[in-house]
């Protein structure tokens, strides 16, 4: 299959910048999840790349060959739009067979290959029907069947799963990982939602005002965001954020929050005297209810069931906010909020930014 | 990730997509130059003398043939009667349209047929439509004639009278333009949202007070179009009071087109025909602006809405 | 929508005065209809009456072409008159649509500053006093010979059914969703496959809606086959107005060609009313 390479795209539309300067590479069968706010340039990003907007600089290669001069007709590629797009004149059957009518191919292996790829997406029962006459489930359904049935070297995905109920995108989630490794095209899908980014791909490209912020596998970039927005657009609830300044003491940084000190672990000592941002994921916040040394005292305010947890909602001893979650089962014990409770820093956990441009200060190689 | 190894992006220059909506529109464009050079024409004759009897005197007068309309009756006259025609037109099809668009409000089936029914007279040429009037104002045999015999009113003249042709030609526009306001005023009162409607019935509003700060001020958007169109048509009005009178008795009904022919094929003055149509030209530039204008932030306000 | 009691004095008001106005409006319509089955004496006998004895002699001499008079037989050319207003109507309709439909397409889909221009002066021009182009056209075809023929008439009348097409086709592309386009280029169908095969079928009622409002307004249409049109090619509209001239006194026959000239129109409008209420209003106010 093809490899797909965008190399330093470009585009405004007339004052707005959408896209600066983005490059991303995805290898033939890999997927490669764009994530971002809506407005980020997303959707543009893949129409540049089906052909049907040009890039103002920057180029697109498909399999190694440029595809810039090159209609959407002639690119090799397959798109499922978020409104499935799907031709309301025809039944479901042209609509799925339409690619394969583009290239000529002859009755009867149409017939076999359509039939095949329904059979596969099973909506092989509705074939004959128009769209019109289709759920939503069902249409996003033949939207990707049309999508794969050529078997494309690049598959574009816009937001496929958005329109769809949510017992049928739980499912999906499941099953489109292993139908795409069937085709083994490679594939950008894009979306707003974090979860099903980390859920469908190799690795995410997070895109923020034009720009890809990082390029990476899901795990690198929750548990090493390179910037304070990409750590806030993964994690639910929201990383809790803090601006401090670590400070050298006894050979080390140190931090000081809460009104205590926090000794941060070794290869962060870059961060000294500069204006930072610590960064603490609200499951990360170890919970003890006894004080023993190096814990805080934290009022806690309020207890909220959030699908298999429980958040936490605490105030610091000078006012501070801090949002700490806990294993659903475990929310009993914290009843309805209004005591006091210890809670401690793992110093490992810590992510630490720089406060003006937001980057990560990674820890020095030890 | 490996680095991109292209040191420059892509030259600009595309030709895919860059050509096709000028190729598209070549036709049109081609129809475009076809109205430009007649009008251009047009504005150029306006300038001269020219009669096509009396070739020799052709030649350039620049604004002559203007600064003769200033002090020449005839052409006060036109103007008069053209607004006239406009005012009176456009004032009674508003009003009646906008009755009956109120009276057919509610879909019903009744309301649905009859709205169907009275847009017929629309369908009918204007030109047509005044033979059918002229046939009913006969004298002799005018179905009309004998209806105002019967009141009293004998030998009504109809378009055949100085003081009663005017009245004649305005029934016969009310009677072919009335159902364009009624259908567009109607489209409009079905567009609007019901709401208010329901919170004022809810509230004991008495009804004069949501026609008139409700219902009116929703429509006006609708009222101005039908307005601005029904003006613009109105003052060029030709086909209907040539099919009735050719501008007559006199010039008791001389409006812009109708002088503008007579001048250019019964008195072969080209250049004040011109002239004339430049001036009308002018009056429906300036009002098709407003028009223009009013009706593109109509549509932003449609189209931002969705 | 409104919880109060009908009046039953307001209802019946109300019911009296749409009463009258469905009289006004039909009212003409009827009588000429009835007119063209009255011999003469039917017609100019004084009172008039609803009762007489239909007869299609009018009809018949309309259509066949002659005119027996006690002055002597007239040709009635009528019918040409009928072919003329066919002819014109529908092949300017149809110039119209091939070059109007791809062109609103450009437009909708581009935003180039060549497309804005013509649009506004074709739409400008839909506004403007028709005898500004058409007496100096009337002069330029003189020269090219173009006078009196299908070809000079069916230009001219594109200055009536073009910026109508236009107008309304347009508006019509632009509510479409573009990625059904694009989706059938990605498909591998290139671009012109893409507008045959769903750009215009999908805007197909927009079209039709055009095409009527466009074919009646030709069909009605007065002022360029006066100037233009020569006898023989004149449609319906110059032509009644010839017959009245030309026969005189023959009532129920100018009757009856008027009645043969608005039905063609009606008997659209009537069959396609929700096309031509869509096409109208879309006209006016959405564009």
């Amino acid at each position: 299959m093809s490899d797909l390479i965008l190399d330093r795209i470009s585009k405004s539309y007339g004052k707005t910048q959408v896209l600066s300067e983005a490059s991303i590479e995805v290898k033939a069968g890999e997927t490669v999840v764009v994530c971002g706010p809506s407005g980020a340039g997303k959707t543009v990003l893949l129409r540049l790349v089906a052909g049907v907007v040009e890039p103002d600089t920057g180029d697109i290669r498909i399999a190694g060959r440029s595809v810039l001069n090159v209609g959407p007709e002639r690119r090799d590629v397959g798109m499922a739009f978020q409104n499935f797009a799907l031709y309301p004149h025809l039944t479901a059957f042209e609509n799925i067979a339409s690619p394969l009518r583009a290239r000529g191919l002859e009755a009867g292996e149409i017939k076999k290959r359509v039939d095949e790829i329904s059979k596969l997406l099973r909506i092989e029962h509705v074939l004959g029907h128009t769209p019109r006459e289709l759920s939503n489930g069902q249409k996003q359904r033949t939207s990707l069947a049309r999508s794969l049935v050529r078997g494309p070297g690049v598959l574009l995905l816009d937001d496929p799963l958005r329109n769809v109920d949510a017992k049928l995108r739980y499912e999906m989630r499941l099953e489109l990982p292993r139908l795409l490794r069937n085709f083994g095209s490679a594939v950008l899908y894009v979306t707003q939602d974090y979860k099903e980014a980390m859920a469908l791909a190799d690795r995410i490209a997070v895109l923020r005002a034009g720009r890809i912020e990082q390029l990476a596998p899901a795990s690198a970039i929750y548990d090493a965001p390179e910037s304070i927005e990409v750590a806030r657009l993964f994690g639910d609830p929201t990383i809790n954020l803090y601006p401090i300044r670590p400070e050298a003491e006894g050979g080390a940084a140190v931090v000081r929050l809460f009104g205590q000190t926090w000794r941060l672990p070794r290869g962060r000592e870059a961060a000294i005297d500069r204006d930072c941002m610590l960064g603490l994921r609200p499951e990360d916040v170890r919970i003890g209810g006894d004080g023993h040394p190096g814990s805080v005292a934290f009022e806690l305010e309020a207890v909220t069931p959030l699908n298999v947890r429980g958040v936490l909602y605490l105030r610091g001893p000078a006012g501070e906010e801090l949002l700490a979650t806990v294993p659903e089962r475990d929310i009993g014990q914290f009843g309805r909020g209004h005591r006091r409770i210890w809670i401690d820093l793992p110093a490992e956990k810590l992510h630490l930014f720089d406060r003006q441009s937001g980057a990560r200060i990674a820890p020095a190689a030890a | 990730m490996t680095q991109a190894t292209i040191a420059a992006p892509a030259p600009r220059h595309r030709p895919r997509g860059r050509v096709l909506p000028y190729l598209l529109s070549l036709p049109a464009l081609l129809i475009c130059i076809g109205i430009l050079i007649p009008f251009a024409t047009a504005v150029w004759y306006s300038m001269q003398r020219y009669n096509l009897a009396f070739p020799m005197t052709r030649g350039m007068i620049w604004w002559g043939n203007y600064l003769d309309f200033l002090s020449d009756p005839s052409f006060w006259n036109t103007l008069k009667v053209s607004i006239a025609y406009m005012v009176l037109t456009v004032g009674v099809e508003l009003l009646l349209g906008l009755g009956v668009a109120l009276l057919l409000r509610r879909s019903t089936v009744f309301n649905n047929i009859m709205s169907i029914a009275l847009m017929l007279p629309l369908m009918i040429a204007p030109a047509i439509a005044a033979l059918m009037w002229k046939l009913m104002t006969n004298p002799d045999f005018g179905i009309l004639s004998y209806l105002v015999g019967l009141v009293g009113l004998h030998d009504f003249k109809w378009a055949s009278a100085p003081s009663t042709a005017l009245l004649t030609v305005v029934l016969v526009d009310v009677w072919v333009y009335t159902p364009f306001i009624i259908i567009l005023l109607l489209a409009g009162l079905r567009a609007l949202p019901t709401q208010p409607f329901e919170a004022a019935d809810l509230d004991g509003v008495p009804r004069s007070f949501v026609f008139f700060r409700i219902t009116l001020p929703m429509l006006m958007p609708y009222i101005i179009t039908a307005v601005l169109f029904r003006m613009l048509d109105a003052i060029q009005q030709f086909d209907i009071i040539y099919a009735m009178t050719q501008g007559g008795p006199g010039d008791r009904l001389m409006v812009f087109q109708v002088q503008a022919y007579l001048d250019f094929f019964q008195n072969t003055n080209v250049g004040r025909s011109a002239a004339l149509l430049m001036i009308l030209w002018a009056i429906t530039f300036g009002l098709s602006n407003l028009f223009i204008k009013h009706w593109l932030r109509l549509r932003e306000r449609v189209h931002g809405a969705r | 929508m409104s919880m109060r009691k009908t009046n039953p004095i307001a209802r019946a008001l109300r019911a009296l005065a749409l009463l009258l106005v469905g009289l006004f409006f039909l009212f003409p319509i009827f009588w000429v209809l009835l007119m063209s089955f009255q011999t003469n004496q039917d017609i100019l006998r004084i009172p008039p009456s609803l009762f007489f004895s239909p007869t299609l002699e009018n009809f018949y001499a309309i259509i066949s072409g002659k005119l027996v008079t006690s002055a002597g037989t007239l040709e009635v050319p009528f019918m040409g008159n009928l072919l003329n207003s066919v002819i014109l109507s529908t092949a300017s309709v149809a110039v119209s649509l091939l070059f109007g439909v791809p062109a609103a397409y450009a437009f909708a889909r581009f935003r180039f500053r060549l497309g804005e221009d013509i649009a506004f002066t074709l739409l400008s021009f839909r506004f403007a006093p028709p005898l500004l182009v058409v007496l100096p056209l009337a002069l330029y075809f003189q020269d090219l010979g173009l006078n009196n023929s299908y070809l000079g008439l069916v230009w001219v009348y594109q200055l009536i059914s073009l910026p109508l097409i236009l107008w309304i086709v347009r508006g019509y592309f632009e509510d479409m969703s573009p990625d059904i386009e694009h989706a059938f280029r990605i498909d591998g169908h290139s671009w012109f496959a893409t507008f045959m095969k769903v750009s215009i079928p999908l805007a197909r009622p927009g079209i039709a809606a055009a095409a009527l409002l466009a074919f009646i307004f030709c069909w009605n249409n007065f002022i360029f086959a006066l100037i233009l049109a020569s006898a023989d090619k004149q449609p319906v509209t110059v032509g009644a107005l010839a017959f009245v001239t030309a026969s005189g006194i023959q009532y129920g026959q100018i009757a009856a060609s008027i009645v043969l000239s608005i039905i063609p129109t009606l008997a659209l409008a009537l069959y396609a009313q929700r096309y031509l209420v869509e096409g109208l209003s879309l006209g006016a106010v959405k564009g």
